[in-house]
């Protein structure tokens, strides 16, 4: 698993590579709250290259939705693909994050 | 086709990478379909997982059996442990998959993933054991 962060104009992508499970899920929140900083405006994760997720990194994810929602930073999804992608509409995270199809899109609604 | 995996594992996180490694080895020898590969790797997790989480015994100290069967219709997997009775299907809290993210609690969302991603799903208390057998159909 390994978390890559980038920026496009002033929104961070956090884009996932791998696979998130019960031993290595601290690991994948400790890699995001680096990539996300203190600064960041508007938050998109990458899940293109994420291979597998269960439980224990979904609640990572829901965690890290609402620590920044606290903070008023907005978060989505782009890119899911699969399995990874039954197993966020299945544990309802697509009514409590949004989930754009791919970055383009994700990036023209973080940016509105 | 038919061929079937015995692991025993110590109730350890740590020792679920080997785990994850032989079923997804077996999936690939057995030709399965992304989809019954991901739930059977995630079941075996969620499911060991709780065992580890709620067993009552030391991390460590006691062992999980796992046991993978493919045929042609279908891949079985049963968990067995030797701690206090737990029935996952029945005293798991259920994730209110409803809330908003406010409300939304972290956590309760393996076992439901496990009954959403498997055909079948069953525990039962036998010899003093917790067998957990869960089922997913192949087409």
């Amino acid at each position: 698993m390994n978390v890559q962060a980038e920026h496009h104009d002033g929104v961070l992508v956090a884009k996932v590579e791998g696979r998130v499970d019960s031993s290595n899920s601290q690991d994948f929140e400790r890699q995001l709250h680096e990539a996300f900083g203190d600064d960041a405006g508007a938050v998109v994760m990458d899940l293109g290259q994420l291979a597998y997720i269960s439980s224990a990194g979904l609640r990572v994810v829901l965690l890290v939705a609402k620590t920044l929602g606290q903070r008023n930073v907005g978060i989505s999804l782009c890119s899911l693909s699969g399995p990874v992608q039954s197993v966020f509409e299945i544990s309802g995270f697509n009514r409590i994050i949004q989930i754009h199809e791919n970055r383009t899109d994700a990036l023209a609604a973080a940016g509105k | 086709m038919s061929a079937s995996l015995t692991l025993r594992v110590p109730n350890r996180i740590e020792a679920f990478a080997g785990v994850t490694e032989a079923v997804e080895t077996l999936g690939r020898e057995e030709d399965w379909a992304p989809d019954v590969a991901y739930a059977v790797v995630l079941a075996l997790e969620e499911l060991a997982t709780n065992v580890v989480r709620h067993g009552g015994s030391e991390e460590g100290a006691s062992e999980i059996e796992i046991e993978v069967v493919s045929t042609d219709t279908e891949a079985r997997v049963e968990v067995r442990d030797g701690g206090k009775p737990f029935d996952p299907f029945h005293d798991a809290p259920e994730p209110d998959t409803e809330a908003v993210l406010e409300d939304r609690k972290i956590g309760g969302l393996g076992v439901h993933l496990v009954r959403v991603l498997m055909d079948e799903a069953s525990y039962r208390r036998e010899g003093g054991r917790n067998h957990v057998t869960m089922v997913k159909r192949r087409s």
